[in-house]
């Protein structure tokens, strides 16, 4: 892993690009025909993302070694981990749709093994299963969307597609919409978006390094990396996919920081903080598409898998420094008992909330800048909301988990984890602090082809967004410290949920998550279980009974029927011989 | 009154009905079997008639072929009678119908 | 060794010598069969590897004449089409063999059958006479039943060997009256299936008389691959088999009634295919979607591998529907995939009842715990079986999905669904009851397959399944001349003979150019690293 680091470094300090491919499926020519290649491509978009993908794993698997120490299915965890890095640098450097589909499938699977980790476990294995069968129905309209852009274009190559869509942009004709959102089921599925977003959250039954490095760095990431890889698919003129995935994108931001406010539990917290997140770079993708340059989605992705993963990393030395509790509520005071663990987890608070300098400040305020730009006032509103909702919730968690009285036993001893665990926290740190001054939106900027702005000093790079665009920046900053007063004022030291008391029906609601779940087992209840119910009864009594039976039957009848005539007596047969002999005499003797 | 064909077809028919109604209404196998016999020798006497009427000779060594296969079929039948009866010590064509379902 | 009679007369005479060795010598017929079993494979490892690929002609051939009025011969011969599929069979009856210790009563019996079963199966894949074709399936067929009703299993064991014993007489009687209507209506004198191609080419049969004997065929090669809704005879059989058996008979046996769809009533009917196609792209819906639905609701584990065993065939079915060269060369990949999967999954199961005396999933739960290296493979197959990539039914399934697109946008949006959904939720339900959740007390003593020796059957058919799984262009490449040939066929319009005969004189103007045998052009080309 930390070899691949250090050929992702390579590969960034060279500025290699390329696409090396072999031909792993070839049939027919023109039109008709298939080719497809496991071919790697390296842009600046597959390097930089190469980076965040290799650097983030490195961290997570040196941190797994000591939060899985004493497990005697190691191996298999690590071989799941490996499984998980390799699909994931697969659709990371897919040169195609359909090899990107492959690993695209691969990751899900791998995340269906990580997540089942501890397969004992019921809640585990269900979570495993529903969020493989979440994203299976992703790839579905996926898979579909690779089809009919094939259909429509006959190749399969994203460097041939953006050609080809250069060249003549109503190429796709009137399925221009119909493949961009059926290529955005595939993201929607990966990426947890409204309505997909069920998985997520259970998925955080498997251990919390997994958790880390799928549902915060990587997997989740890989929905708005494809939607950025294959952009020029969705950015046809004329198409409303756009339009769409940016109000998705916009309602799960806001969905998901709702149900924050009343989750107990710390990774599922985070968990929705995640999805909102994501919702925040779908977001970015869908109003991009009048400046054709969707990498502030990447940028903020960038900046996200640092400090979630931090984050998430974090929590899980929480949990394992309590022995696996993981309700806020049975925490606090953590900040005098894990130095370490807390100054990163605050880090990472604060550069989620995007208070500046830190680097989730200057991504953040890019995505706001640019629902500005693009016209669409009604999502720039969302989206300071959540930034006021992810500060309030962020705040609710560090100040009942770490600050106040002890509220348990094992929050009392608890002891900070070793340093195999706590040198990934403040390596991590480091990117979560900093990413915001490397310019990395330059460098994505430069895979769509804007012009090399000259980097300014460091200085400017400091206050350049409120150069830049300042209304977006100071809503983003005010969004932040509203949120941040008001977890102040409720939960500095409450002992337990304020919020129930008052607002009673909203906060059961939130808590139980809107009933999403329920409403989904409804619906599969209704739909897919009853027509199973009824192909099975179709199967049992009317082919296997009815027709198979019935004809069966009709011969056994017949049978019983002639059996009915054998009487076993010689003499009747004797009889019935010799009236048929007289019978024909008389025929014949009567013509 | 002379001798015709018509007399020696009217009792060969006569012995063939005779043996026809002893098959029929007979339940001992035995007896059965004699009528069985009955019927052949009417059928051989209607043969010998048929070839004394024609002058042709084939009809007289059809009965022959048939008084043959008449001996061996006694010898046959006779014998399975006997190990019948001995088997299930009766002789009567009721009794005989272990093969019906 | 490099010779197809030496793959089939293996097991042939290995049974023959069985059938002399005394019934006290127990341990000479499971050696003898399994080194028969071994030699045969690898005698088609040799033939597999020796192939030359990019070919659509006849490899390998051996013709000895039989009965020459009639016009029968013994004339085997692989071309891109068997030879994948006579190499899943060789694996397939070397695992199954491997996997028949469970096996205790009347062995020689039980091994002569098998051994019988495995012979005639390869020799149904290699012969290019109808004759010999039809009587090599018989040969392994009638074993079958005997081997299902003598050494099978379950309270339903009787009834299920009458079904399938019925239904594919039933089916085998429909599909010779087709061969026998086809072979009088060519009138050619020959059964020979390379020289029928060739003159039926030149003289096509009338387009109507195409009509009536297509279905035919369709329906008596369908009713052996159980075709919705000829399809009820497979899960019960399945369950009611021996493992050995069901392994060989769904993984390999029941692919005789698409490989004689393919070789026969394809290329030899295009008439009848055209019109006939529709039908039966809708008809595999029913296997895909209908029979997942079904397999989604059985508690029995034999039964819901029987059912998602007759989903997959669909796609197989849903590949020759679409009558083009994706679509066709999807379902021979599909084809050879399924027999690996489908052995595999029988052998597994065939295992967790050994251990565990029922296959009942009511019952299970946790064993995982208890079977690390089974349950991994189970796990391994079952992910194959809802079509991931890495395992050899994902590139088949895809084509068959890209190629049913053309024609059918309608059936291929279903069958998707049916792939990528109904089989992950039955398959992984199966996973979650079977191996997931807590370990019951009573399942303590279930141990895993204890060395290797024990482990390679199920190792040699999940590394069969990996290497076509990322290695697709190994078959695919084989495949493609051929499919390409027949695809040119059932596309040309149904012409009289005179047309027929001039397009003959002209291929490359008249044929479609993707189908046109040039297509291979490309593919040497690309081959050709950038």
């Amino acid at each position: 892993m930390l070899l691949a680091f250090l050929g992702s470094l390579i590969l960034w300090a060279r500025d290699a690009t390329g696409e090396p491919a072999v031909t792993w499926l070839a049939l027919g020519t023109g039109t008709g025909g298939l080719q497809i290649e496991l071919g790697l491509k390296l842009d600046p978009l597959s390097r930089l993302m190469l980076l965040v993908v290799t650097g983030v794993g490195s961290a997570i698997h040196i941190y797994s070694w000591g939060y899985l120490h004493a497990d005697r299915n190691r191996g298999r965890y690590f071989a799941g981990l490996s499984l998980f890095t390799f699909a994931m640098l697969g659709i990371v450097l897919a040169n195609n749709f359909l090899m990107l589909f492959i690993f695209w499938e691969l990751v899900g699977v791998s995340s269906y093994l990580l997540i089942g980790f501890w397969f004992a476990r019921p809640a585990a294995a269900e979570a495993a299963k529903k969020a493989f069968l979440t994203n299976r129905l992703g790839d579905f309209g996926f898979l579909l969307g690779i089809i009919l852009v094939w259909a429509a274009l006959g190749t399969l190559s994203f460097t041939e597609l953006e050609a080809r869509l250069a060249d003549d942009p109503a190429a796709l004709g009137a399925a221009a919409s119909v493949a961009g959102l059926l290529i955005f089921c595939g993201a929607m599925g990966k990426s947890a978006q409204f309505p997909l977003h069920v998985w997520l959250p259970d998925a955080m039954e498997g251990p919390t390094p997994v958790s880390a490095l799928i549902h915060a760095a990587t997997m989740v990431a890989a929905g708005v990396y494809m939607l950025c890889r294959v952009f020029f698919v969705l950015a046809v003129p004329g198409s409303v996919a756009l339009e769409l995935i940016a109000w998705i994108g916009g309602v799960t931001a806001l969905l998901a920081a709702l149900l924050a406010v009343q989750q107990n539990d710390i990774k599922r917290i985070l968990a929705y903080s995640t999805l909102s997140q994501l919702g925040y770079m779908v977001l970015a993708v869908g109003v991009s598409g009048a400046s054709r340059d969707p990498s502030v989605a990447m940028y903020h992705l960038t900046t996200h898998a640092g400090f979630k993963a931090l984050l998430f990393l974090g929590a899980g030395s929480v949990i394992h420094a309590l022995h696996h509790e993981q309700d806020i509520w049975k925490m606090g005071g953590l900040s005098r008992r894990l130095p370490i663990t807390f100054w990163t987890f605050l880090l990472a608070t604060l550069a989620l909330c995007g208070v500046p300098p830190l680097s989730g400040f200057y991504s953040k305020d890019a995505i706001i800048a640019r629902t500005l730009e693009s016209g669409h006032h009604g999502l720039f509103a969302l989206a300071t909301l959540v930034a006021a909702l992810t500060t309030f919730y962020m705040f609710r968690l560090v100040f009942v988990a770490f600050t106040g009285p002890a509220k348990s036993q094992a929050a009392d001893h608890a002891r900070e984890s070793p340093p195999v665990m706590t040198l990934p926290l403040l390596a991590l740190a480091v990117p979560s602090v900093l990413a915001g001054f490397w310019g990395i939106h330059r460098v994505y900027g430069a895979q769509y082809g804007a012009e090399p702005a000259a980097a300014g000093s460091w200085a400017q790079q400091l206050v350049e967004p409120f150069a830049h665009a300042p209304l977006a920046a100071g809503a983003g900053l005010a969004a932040a410290l509203m949120g941040w007063l008001g977890a102040w004022a409720w939960y500095r030291a409450a002992l337990q949920d304020p919020l129930p008391a008052r607002f009673a029906t909203v906060a059961r609601w939130l808590r139980d998550r809107l009933y999403f779940d329920e409403l989904y087992e409804r619906l599969i209840g209704w739909t897919q279980e009853s027509l199973a119910r009824l192909a099975d009864g179709v199967d049992r009594w009317v082919i296997m009974g009815v027709a198979v039976k019935g004809t069966h039957g009709t011969f056994e009848l017949l049978g019983r029927l002639l059996r009915l005539a054998q009487t076993g007596n010689l003499q009747t047969y004797a009889f019935v011989l010799v009236a048929g002999v007289a019978l024909l005499l008389f025929l014949v003797m009567a013509r | 009154m002379s001798v015709g064909l018509t007399h020696y077809l009217v009792v060969s028919l006569l012995l063939f009905c005779l043996g026809l109604f002893g098959v029929l209404v007979r339940r001992n196998l035995l007896v059965m079997f004699m009528s069985l016999e009955l019927m052949l020798n009417a059928a051989n006497l209607a043969l010998v008639a048929f070839a004394r009427y024609h002058h042709n000779l084939s009809g007289q060594i059809m009965v022959f072929f048939i008084i043959t296969v008449a001996a061996a079929e006694v010898a046959v039948g006779l014998a399975l009678i006997v190990a019948l009866y001995r088997q299930r010590r009766t002789a009567h064509v009721e009794d005989l119908a272990s093969l019906r379902l | 060794m490099q010779s197809l009679s030496f793959i089939i007369l293996c097991p042939l005479l290995a049974a023959g010598l069985i059938a002399l060795v005394p019934r006290n010598y127990q341990v000479v017929f499971r050696s003898l069969a399994l080194l028969s079993t071994l030699l045969s494979l690898l005698g088609a490892i040799r033939i597999f590897a020796g192939f030359d690929t990019g070919s659509a002609a006849l490899q390998f051939e051996e013709q000895v004449a039989w009965v020459d009025s009639l016009g029968i011969s013994y004339h085997v011969a692989v071309d891109g089409i068997n030879v994948g599929l006579i190499l899943m069979g060789a694996v397939v009856a070397f695992a199954a063999v491997c996997v028949s210790r469970e096996i205790t009563a009347r062995q020689k019996e039980y091994y002569l059958l098998l051994l019988l079963m495995a012979g005639g199966i390869l020799g149904a894949f290699a012969s290019y006479d109808l004759f010999f074709f039809y009587f090599f399936h018989e040969l392994a067929l009638v074993p079958t039943f005997i081997l299902i009703g003598v050494w099978g299993r379950g309270e339903q064991r009787n009834y299920a060997t009458f079904k399938i014993t019925l239904y594919l007489s039933l089916g085998a009687l429909v599909a010779l009256v087709g061969l026998i209507a086809l072979y009088l209506e060519a009138g050619h004198q020959t059964f020979n299936l390379w020289s029928l191609a060739r003159q039926l080419e030149a003289d096509p049969i009338d387009p109507a008389r195409q009509r009536y004997l297509f279905p035919l065929l369709l329906f008596g090669f369908g009713i052996l691959v159980s075709l919705w809704p000829f399809h009820t005879w497979a899960p019960l059989g399945y369950a009611a088999a021996p493992t050995a058996v069901a392994m060989l008979h769904a993984g390999v046996l029941k692919k005789f009634g698409l490989y004689g769809l393919i070789r026969v009533a394809v290329p030899l009917l295009p008439a009848g295919v055209q019109s006939w196609a529709e039908v039966l792209a809708w008809l595999c819906l029913g296997n895909i979607l209908y029979c997942s639905l079904v397999a989604m609701r059985q508690k029995d584990l034999n039964l819901l591998l029987g059912n998602s065993s007759v989903a997959h065939v669909g796609f197989a079915f849903l590949g020759i529907a679409s009558l083009t060269l994706l679509g066709l060369t999807g379902a021979v990949v599909v084809m050879v995939a399924h027999g690996f999967l489908a052995a595999l999954t029988f052998a597994l199961s065939g295992y967790v009842r050994q251990q565990t005396g029922t296959v009942n999933l009511d019952h299970m739960g946790g064993l995982l715990e208890r079977l690390p290296f089974i349950g991994g493979v189970l796990v391994m197959a079952f992910l194959a079986g809802c079509g991931l990539p890495g395992f050899a039914n994902f590139p088949g399934e895809a084509l068959v999905l890209f190629g049913a697109w053309q024609g059918y946008p309608g059936v291929a949006i279903l069958a998707a669904w049916g792939a990528l959904i109904l089989a992950a939720v039955y398959m992984l339900r199966a996973v979650r009851v079977l191996l997931h959740g807590p370990l019951p007390e009573r399942w303590g003593k279930v141990a895993d397959a204890p060395h290797l020796w024990h482990k390679l059957p199920y190792g040699l058919l999940l590394a069969a399944l990996l290497l076509f799984g990322c290695w697709p262009r190994l078959l695919t490449d084989k495949i493609q001349p051929c499919v390409a040939d027949i695809v040119r066929r059932a596309e040309a319009p149904p012409a009289n003979s005179a047309a027929g005969l001039a397009r003959i004189a002209l291929p490359p103007a008249a044929a479609p150019a993707l189908a046109r045998p040039g297509a291979t052009d490309g593919l040497t080309a690309s081959r050709h690293p950038r």
